[in-house]
Parts: C-alpha cells; structure tokens; sequence
C-alpha cells in the first residue's frame, strides 16, 4: 500500500523535471505525451494502492512512511513522511485521475500555444503539489504541499504572461493563499508549544488534552488556511481572476483539486475542530454564505468561465457546510462528484471558447446546440448534474449534504438546510441561465464569424477525455445512494468516525433523506422554469434594480475593500517610512556626522582668540585653581 | 587544516599582486584558489565529526604570553557551515568577476582574495583580537572594491560604509581590550562568562552596524547598489553573517546574563528591521533597492533566531544565514546579469524579459520562489525553525513574522514580474540574450546548492550543534 | 640663622610676583610683558633661595641657577622677536597682534 503511494507521489514530479531539464530537445506534442504519461502513472499507482488497501481489513487501512527528517531542532523533530489511508486514497484517486483527464485534453487545447512544455511541466509540479498535501503525514509536510500547490497555481495562473490581467491575478491569488500560509503557520506553533510534535499521530492523539482557547486558536488558524485555498469569505476574491489561466487550469485547479484541499483539511484535522466547536459552528456558517453569495453574483456574470468559477465557489460552499456539523463522508462525496461535473463543464467551455478562437463572453455566443451539439450534450449533462437532477451523480452527493444539515437539528442546523435549498434554486438558476445563452437561440453574428467546425467539434484529445468526464458525472453517484447503499461513506468511516456526542446525529432518517431530495429537485428544477422564462428566448439581460446590479457585479465590493484596507496601507506606509525614515537616516546620519564634527571644531576654536592676553589670563586662573586644590586637599 | 583554508587566499592575493600575469592566467590563478578553497572546505566537512563538543581542526600559536593572545583558528559545526557558504559564494563572485571582466584585474582578484582570507578567518578564529584583526580585515578590500569598481555614486556609498562599520569597530575594540584584560585572556576558548552590560554592548553595536540591524543600517541601500553586483553579493551573503557568528559566539555565549536582560529591546530591533525592510523592499524603486531591504529583513529575522534564545531559535538561524547568503549571492548575481543587459536595474524601465530567456526566467522564478520561502523551500525551513524559536519566547514576535512572510511574498513577485513578466521595457531590447554558459556555471551551482538543501535541511540543522542541543551548547560557553 | 624671617623674603618674592603677573595681564606693549615676565620670574627665583637658606641645602639655588638660564634664552628670542617686529613697522600692540586665531 505504501509503496505504491511513493511512486504515485513521485511520478509527476519526475515529469516535470524531465520537461523542465530536456526543455527545447523535446517535441511540444512529446512534453505533453510525458506530463500526461506522469499522471497517468500515477493514477495507476493510486489504483494499487487503493486496491492493496481494499485487500486489507477495514481497521487496518492506515500506513506512514518516512524518508528522512527533514528538519530538527533540539526535541522538534519533522520527517518527510506520507500517510497512506482512506481519505488520502480517495483524494489521490480523484486527483491524478481527474487530472490525467484534464492533462490529456490540454494536448489538443494548448496546441497552438508556443510555451506548451512550460505549461506541461506546470501541470506535473500541479499534480505533484497536491499530492504531496493530500498524502502528508505530518503538518509541516501538509504546508510544503499547501504552499508549492499555491505556487503552482500562480505559476499557471499566469501562464499567459504577456497580460498584466494574468500577471496580477496570478499574484493576488498567491499573496490571497499566503496570508492563509501565515494563519497556519501561528497554528502550527502553538501545537508545537503544546503538543511537541508535528506529526498527525501525535497531535491528534493529543487533541483531547488541549484547552479551549489553544484548540480554538489552532483550529481558527487552520480554517483561515482552508479559507484562503478554498476561496470561501472572506478570502475568496482571487478565484474568479483566476480564470485569467488557461482552462484546463481552471477544471483542474480552481474546480477538482487545489481550491478542495480546505475541504480535505478539514475532514484530516477533524479531531482539531471537534475540540473546538464553535470554529466547526464558523466553518459551516462561512460555507453557507459564501454558497449564497457566489450564487447571487453567478446570476449577473456574463464570462462565461467566470459563472462556472463562481458556481465552484457556491459548491465549495456546500461542502463547508458537510465538514461543519462533521458529516465528512458527505462533504467528501459531494467533492468527488463535483470534481467531475465541475471538470466536466469547464472542459466543455474549454470546447466552445477554443471552437470560437478564444471568446468568453456569453453575450456573444448562442445558438451554438446546432452548431456543437456533442458539446451540448456534454454540457447539459454537467449543468443538470450541478443542479442536482436525480439520477446523476450531484443529486445523490448535493442533497446528502442537505439532508444531513437538516438531521444536525438545532437553530444552525435549520439556517445552513435552508440556505442549502436556496442555493438550490439559485444554482438552477444560474446554471441554465448559461446554457440557454450560450447554447439557446440564433447563433450570433460573431459566432459565425468565428465558428470553426472543419475538424469537428474539437481535437479527439478533447471531445474524448470530456467524454469520459460526462460518463463520470452521470454515474458517479452511485457510490452511495443515501439510506440504502453507502460503501463510500464506509470506506472512509475509520477515519471520520464521530467521537463527540453533540455530533451524533448526522444521519438523516430515511425521511429527511426523502422531503431534502424532493424540495431541492423541486427547488432545482424551479430554478431551470425562472432561467427559461427570463433567458429562454433568447433575451440576454434581465431589468433589476440598479443598486441591486451594480453590488452584484462589483461582487459586494470586496475587491474595494481589500485594496483599501491593506494594499493601499501598505504601500503608503512603505512610501512614507522612504521619505520620512529612510531619507533622513541615510543623508543625515553621514552629513549629521560631517557637520556635527565641523561644528564642534568651530565650537572649540572659539577658545583661540588670537589674543595674548587672553592666553595669559588662562594660565594664570589655572594656575590659581591648581593652588586652590592642592591648598585644599591638603 | 584550517590554517590551510585561511592563508591559501591570501598567499594567492600576494602571488597575484607581485607576479606580472596576464588577465587570463590572473583571473583563473583566482579562480583556481578560490575553488581549492572548496575542495579543502568539503576535505574538513568529511573529517568532521559532528556529535564531539568542542572546537575541531585547531592549530593554535601563543602570540605574545604574558596577555595570552595567541593565533588560535579551529571549527564548530555550525561556523563550519558558515565557512562552506562562504567559499562557495566568494567562488561564484570570482567567477562573475572574471566573467565579467574587471579593469586591473590583478588588484581586483587580489582584494577578492584578501576579502575571502580575511573572511574565512573571522569565521574560525578564536582569540578574540584575531577576530578583531581579521574582522576589520575584511573591510579594507571591501573599500577598494566598493569605491574603484563601483557604480556613479560608489564615493558616498563607499564613506557610509566606512564610517558606519569602522565607528562600531572602535566601540567593539574597547570591549575586547576590556574584556580580555578582566579575563586574562583573549582566547574564546579558554575564558569564561561575564555580565558586564556595557562591554556586551559594546560588541552587539559593532555587529548590529555590521548585520546591519535597523537602524544602524544607513550604509545598507547605497553600498549594496553601488558596488559591483558580485561585490554587493559578498558583502550581503557572506559579511553580514560575520555579524551572526559574532553575535552567537561573542556577545550571546560570553555575556549569557546581559543577553537575557537585553532580549526583548534586541527583538524589538530586529522585528522593527523585518518588518521596515520588507515594506522599503515592497516599494523600492530597482532591482538593487529590493534584494537589498529583503537583505536587511532578512537579517532582521536571523537576529530574531538568535535571541530568541533557545533550540529552534539557533538552529535556525544558523541555517537561515546559510540559506541566505546562497540566496542573496544569487539573486545579486542574477541582478547583474539582468543590469548587464538592460543597461540600467530601474524596475520601470524593465519587464518582458521572461519571452524568449527561458534560462534567465527559471533561474530567477527558481530563486526568486526561494527567496519568499515557499513552503518547502530552504529559507522557509528556516524562517519556520526561527518562528517557532522565537514563538515560545512570546506569541507577538511569531506574529509579525508571519505579516513579514506576506510582505515577502509581496515584494520577491513584485521584482519577478517587473523583470520577467508583461510587455519589454523601455531598456529592454529583442537582441539581450539569454544567460550564456559561463554565467550558467556560476549561477547553477548556487542555485543547486539551495535545492539540495531545500530536500535536505537537516544536514545543516541537526549537524550545525552538537547533540542538537543548541541552547545548552550556546549558553554554556560552548564546553 | 641670621637674618630677617624666611617669611619677609616670601612677601618680597610674592609682591615682585603679583607685580609681574599684573604687569603681564594689563600691559599693551609686548617689551613691558617681557619686563614684567622677568620680574615674575625674579620673584620665583627669591622665593627658591629663600626657601633654600630655611631648609639649609643648596637645591634651591641650583635651581634658581637654572631658571635664570632658562628666563635669560627666553628674553633673548623674546627682544629678537619685538626687535624684527618694530623693524617692519608693525604697531607693538599685544591687542593688535592676533594674525594666529582659531
């Protein structure tokens, strides 16, 4: 099991050297035959693992293994070790499995682009990032994945590096992730005074003995760590620039994998939260805002990367909400079916903005289910799996999570079910709003201007490895069918399981299960009806209140605030302490130390008069006051 | 051995100031010396034995008895690392400089030797007017590189740097009289502790100009942009770590009691200088003015390390100074290049250099992500040893570390993307190519190390103390 | 001991003393200075040798010997100096001859 998990580690880093030291030897097409080759691998090796672990009895599913220590100091001592378990299992599969889908469909998207290998060699350090957070066995392990995942990200933000857009969201998404960097890192001192280690074992084993405020200070670290990756609020402003990166960067990273890893962070460190609840209360709460509000600021986009990105927030959103009232394997279900889905529709977009050279804007599209109709097909799939229509694979996974924040009961139990079931309509909404525009009514004159068709649809390597995703998305819920057939659920339960009583009853009843599902499909298939009328004939903008439009397209403002409240100081502090600290520190301390010399010469040379007399009058009350002392020490 | 380490260099500068060479047999007699240096450096890394307490590789001669001051070089585990940065980066400095091509290049490969002799002996000397002897040492080559060789305004940058360093040197030449004479010795080894506050400051002046520490850092800006990029890469990565190891083996493990009283000013200080050096870095104007306040953050935090004044806190510190003169080295040397084909380091007048260099674009990305400390990397396996050191000490200081790795951030990708990213700059022209093998072999090598150090940071903090147990090595006059 | 009190010639040296140092401080003209310095010197002189009859040993004299070597050179380059002065017309006024000031 464990074996197998270092070679899946390993295999796409070694790919991304290989691209990165054979640079220009290599064909283009190669660098991207061998970054795919290297996920592929490893997803094969994730396979064995999960298979060898399959093998094994349930409570014995658990392995570390350490290379070497990394780091030490005095007691402190941090190895680079992997553990391998259930949870890491399924975050390695759906990693380098959706990830060897999404680096085989780049092939045919970044054809055209002169600087593919760099973008090859990205996507493997990518791969191999997120692994390394996914199969940490220590915190420190956890943060080096966390952190080269964040640079990563910015690396293939901004791929495109010649468009200060890109360069900037590049920037603001890994200065975003490293304010969340330094929240953990607070985090892991404190453990680190209180438990003396580093490792998962250790702390976890000791997370009953921590007090209240300690386990509140670390766990409120760590969710501002999750926060900022997960781009939930209050850290979430970086994720709609990033669709300034290609879009296979955005499937991979900024729906299936990297903006995930909160949510796995959450379920991992599971005994931290439960230590402190009212952190837990927090993570749900955020989770259902920010599904709220990434929901209602969908409605008014009309990039077309941009809704999907903001309807990844919304899921992510969801999936907060699962890991805060502590129904983790829901909350890691719903990640795995929105990786495919979320992919799903990415890539298909990827489909249409590359059959239309490169335009993202919906207002100029429509038409297109004629003129790309397996493209459609695909996206339809996706959209009606986002919004939770049975018997696809978001039903299943999306209403679990629901049903299960009805059955936590209590006043936040009923908020985040009903915020869950307006998110619903809203995801409904917005959703088919975009399919109906882009793929509803006439074709537009820029898209038959546009519109490229000859080869088909797209290259093999993109139609195919969508294909796969869309079989994903309608299948994939059947892992676990609520109340009647839950192997997921109990392949991660030894890593899950619930010790505190107040989290007891996650379950939903066969019942709750029932009334959860029938709402929101209810609710889902509202949402379709409003988007039909209001977009279905081919209208593109619907009358709102002004104020009411304008706050949603400046996403509430954050933006303008963040800038306000600490781009802005800072640099102003900067520039004030060169001109007032700086400047006067460096000029005048040498011109200080040259003037203050010359004065205090000018100050002594006052003493030669030039005189004689006045030299004769010193010598002589000299004299006079040395015979006063000798005559009075005597 | 060590002997050996410390006079090759500057019988090398005598041969080559005496000896009518030619430019090419002169910069590679230089050259040659310099990475001998190397080889004998890795022949004492393998002889080492890093579990015995107590100085190894000692040759001691008795100078002049009745005061006990005697020629006495040997080396601990941790000025072992020191002395290996050293060496690997006064290699690639001459290597640049050869590169390069310097006017009167026997007295300029010559000061370069002097500079790395006097260096190395500061680093293993232990008799304190030996440090003092070789610590202004290193100043006199430093002057003439500086004020020669140097940019437009080398004069200014040259008399700050004098000044500043030689007004501290003095206030340390007291103490060490001072203290020697209480002692009855001037051998590190062979004298004790003392409390005797003004004489611990004294030394901690002379070095907090040295580092420099705000705000005895005025020389900092105008020195580090003034000089040659290979000169200004010595003095950030290798001389201001003289100001660490002074620190760790004269002011904190003479002066145990006066260290304790003076903690919480000294990490005042240097918390004021990570955070002040990371903002001036965030807005500096070139190239030269960001690796320079990165430097004085920098050296801001390793101070925090050391004062922190426990396991952790040394280790990392140690290991930091390692990481960071590499670091620095290199980020000065890769300014060079860029200055040398942009003609000027104004981040304005930069940009777009990534299209078409991809060499040049990896080796800064590489060093660049580094230099922020991305998890993973070496520097941030230092940064977080200091943290963690220093966190126990007081909750506050852990926290303005972690506002100083934002501002990192901030800053490192500020200067990537001002140089490689967005359109060409106005001083930037098609036909600047592409970094060519020889400047390749003095960066790889640097950039190699920081790998390799970055998989393995244990080989320096779990060696650089005996029995890793740093606090009981340092406080305790290291028996 | 024959003679007046050792205490008589102290008061004789003294006065010759102050004279001289007065003479020195308020005179303007340089050659009166060096007058008065002679007299200061004199009066030190008395002083030594009285000094030396009362203690009954003759190093006060051999030192009051040596001053008056010493006082003689002095006033040799001292009338040199005012005699190369008036030579070139320059006003003998210790007020106005201030060329060497800070």
């Amino acid at each position: 099991m464990v074996a197998p998990a270092w070679i899946c580690l390993l295999a796409p880093l070694a790919g991304a050297l290989a691209i990165t030291l054979l640079g220009r030897r290599i064909s283009r097409r190669l660098a991207g035959l061998l970054s795919t080759g290297s996920v592929a691998v490893a997803f094969a090796a994730a396979l064995l693992s999960f298979l060898a672990a399959l093998g094994r009895d349930p409570d014995d599913r658990e392995a570390t293994s350490t290379a070497w220590t990394w780091l030490s100091a005095g007691d402190l001592e941090i190895g680079l070790s992997i553990l391998v378990d259930p949870l890491s299992l399924v975050m390695m599969l759906v990693v380098t499995g959706v990830g060897a889908l999404i680096v085989a469909y780049s092939i045919g998207y970044m054809h055209d682009d002169p600087e593919e290998r760099r973008f090859f060699a990205y996507m493997a350090l990518f791969v191999f990032s997120m692994l390394t957070l996914v199969l940490a066995g220590n915190f420190l392990i956890l943060l080096v994945g966390w952190g080269l995942v964040g640079l990563a990200s910015y690396l293939l933000i901004g791929f495109h590096h010649e468009r200060t857009s890109a360069v900037a969201a590049a920037k603001k998404a890994f200065i975003m992730n490293a304010v969340g960097d330094a929240a953990f890192v607070l985090a892991f001192f404190l453990l680190i005074v209180e438990t003396g280690t580093l490792d998962y074992a250790g702390v976890f084993g000791r997370a009953d003995e921590l007090s209240g405020t300690v386990a509140t200070l670390v766990a409120l670290g760590l969710l501002g760590g999750a926060v900022a990756k997960s781009a939930q609020i209050p850290l979430h402003t970086w994720l709609p620039d990033a669709m300034e990166g290609p879009t296979p960067v955005s499937a991979l990273i900024h729906a299936a994998t990297m903006v995930t890893a909160g949510v796995y962070l959450v379920a991992r460190m599971h005994p931290l939260f439960e230590a402190a609840p009212s952190v837990q209360d927090l993570t749900a709460i955020l989770g259902a805002v920010t599904l709220l509000f990434a929901g209602l600021v969908a409605l008014v986009q009309t990039d077309i990367k941009r809704v999907i990105a903001y309807s990844t927030m919304s899921q992510i959103g969801y999936m907060f909400v699962a890991v805060g009232i502590g129904a983790y394997g829901n909350g890691m279900f719903h990640l795995m079916t929105h990786a495919f889905f979320k992919a799903l529709l990415f890539l298909a977009a990827g489909i249409v903005i590359h059959a239309l050279l490169g335009e993202q804007d919906m207002r100029q599209m429509g038409g297109l289910r004629r003129l790309l109709p397996r493209t459609w097909v695909f996206m339809l799939v996706g959209a009606l799996a986002l919004a939770g229509m049975p018997p696809l694979s978001g039903f299943f996974s999306k209403d679990a999570i629901i049903a299960s924040s009805l059955a936590a009961g209590g006043g936040l139990g009923y908020f985040l079910f009903a915020a869950g079931l307006a998110g619903a309509l809203l995801t409904g909404i917005y959703t088919f709003r975009l399919i109906f525009i882009v793929f509803g009514g006439e074709p537009s004159p820029s898209v038959r201007e546009r519109l490229h068709t000859e080869h088909g649809e797209g290259p093999v390597s993109m139609t195919a490895t969508v294909a796969v995703l869309g079989v994903l998305a309608v299948v994939g819920g059947a892992v676990q069918i609520a109340g009647i057939w839950h192997p997921f659920a109990d392949f991660l339960d030894p890593i899950v399981a619930l010790e505190r009583e107040h989290l007891a009853l996650v379950e939903p009843s066969v019942t709750e299960d029932w009334v959860t599902s029938a709402l929101a499909v209810g609710l889902g298939l509202a949402g379709i009806g409003i988007a039909w009328r209001l977009y279905g004939a081919g209208r593109r903008e619907v009358a709102a209140p002004r104020a009411v439009r304008h706050a949603l397209e400046h996403k509430l403002y954050f933006d303008e605030l963040y800038n306000g409240l600490f781009y802005w100081p800072a640099s102003g502090i900067a520039r004030a302490f060169r001109s007032l600290v700086e400047g006067p520190l460096i000029g005048g301390s040498v011109t200080g130390v040259s003037s203050g010399a010359r004065g205090l010469g000018r100050g002594v040379g006052h003493a030669q008069t030039g005189y004689l007399r006045t030299y004769a009058l010193a010598i002589a009350a000299g004299v006079a006051v040395l015979a006063l002392v000798f005559v009075s020490v005597r | 051995m060590t002997t050996a380490i410390v006079i090759l260099p500057f019988a090398g500068a005598l041969v080559v100031w005496t000896a009518p060479l030619s430019r090419f047999w002169t910069g590679s007699l230089a050259l040659l010396v310099a990475l001998v240096e190397v080889g004998l450096w890795i022949n004492v890394l393998v002889g080492f034995d890093f579990d015995e307490h107590g100085l190894q590789f000692d040759q001691r001669v008795t100078w002049f008895s009745d005061l006990d001051v005697s020629y006495h070089v040997g080396l601990y585990g941790f000025s072992l690392w020191l002395v290996g940065m050293s060496v690997v980066v006064m290699a690639a400095a001459i290597a640049y400089g050869y590169w390069v091509g310097r006017e009167r290049p026997r007295v300029y490969f010559g000061l370069m030797l002097f500079l790395l002799g006097a260096v190395v002996a500061v680093f293993s000397s232990q008799d304190l007017l030996l440090f003092y002897a070789a610590f202004e040492a290193m100043l006199i080559p430093l002057y003439v590189l500086v004020g020669v060789w140097g940019g437009p305004g080398r004069l200014g940058a040259t008399v700050k740097l004098v000044i500043y360093t030689i007004a501290g040197s003095l206030l340390m030449l007291v103490a060490v009289i001072v203290f020697g004479l209480s002692q009855g010795t001037f051998s590190l080894v062979d004298s004790g502790t003392s409390d005797n506050t003004w004489v611990f400051l004294g030394f901690v002046v002379a070095f907090a100009v040295k580092a420099p520490l705000f705000p005895f850092h005025a020389w900092l800006p105008d020195a580090y942009r003034e000089s040659p990029p290979e000169v200004a890469a010595v003095l950030s990565g290798v001389v201001s770590k003289a100001a660490v190891f002074g620190l760790l083996r004269i002011a904190i493990a003479k002066f145990p009691e006066p260290a304790e009283d003076f903690r919480v000013p000294i990490l005042v200080l240097a918390s004021a200088g990570l955070v002040y050096g990371s903002l001036l870095a965030f807005r500096a104007v070139d190239l030269r003015g960001v690796i320079a306040y990165s430097s004085l953050a920098q050296m801001g935090l390793i101070t925090l390390g050391l004062f922190a004044l426990n396991d952790a806190g040394f280790n990392g510190a140690i290991l930091q100074s390692v990481v960071h003169g590499l670091v620095s080295g290199t980020l000065f040397l890769l300014a060079g290049t860029v200055e040398r084909r942009a003609t000027t380091g104004e981040l304005l007048r930069l940009g777009g250099m990534a299209r078409g260099r991809p060499l040049l674009a990896t080796l800064l990305m590489t060093t660049g992500v580094i230099a922020l400390a991305v998890p993973g990397s070496a520097a941030f396996a230092g940064e977080f040893l200091i943290l963690a050191g220093v966190f126990r000490q007081g909750w506050a200081w852990a926290v303005v570390g972690a506002i100083a790795i934002v501002l990192a951030a901030m800053y490192t990708l500020r200067l990537i993307s001002a140089v490689l990213h967005t359109r060409p700059g106005s001083s930037v022209s098609d036909e600047a190519l592409d970094l060519r093998p020889a400047e390749l072999g003095v960066l790889v090598p640097l950039v190699a190390c920081l790998l390799a150090l970055s998989v393995w940071p244990a080989a320096i903090s779990d060696t650089a103390f005996p029995d890793n147990e740093p606090r009981e090595t340092v406080m305790e006059n290291f028996r | 001991m024959r003679g007046p009190d050792v205490t008589w010639y102290l008061a004789v040296a003294g006065v010759l003393f102050a004279t001289g140092s007065l003479g020195v401080l308020l005179r303007r003209s340089p050659l009166i200075v060096l007058l008065s310095l002679e007299i200061m010197l004199n009066g030190a002189n008395l002083a030594l040798i009285a000094f030396a009859r009362q203690q009954g040993d003759a190093e006060g004299q051999i030192f009051a010997l040596a001053v008056m070597a010493v006082a003689a050179s002095e006033v040799v380059v001292g009338l040199g100096l005012i005699v190369a002065l008036a030579r070139r017309n320059v006003a003998l006024d210790v007020d106005k001859l201030t060329t060497l000031r800070g």
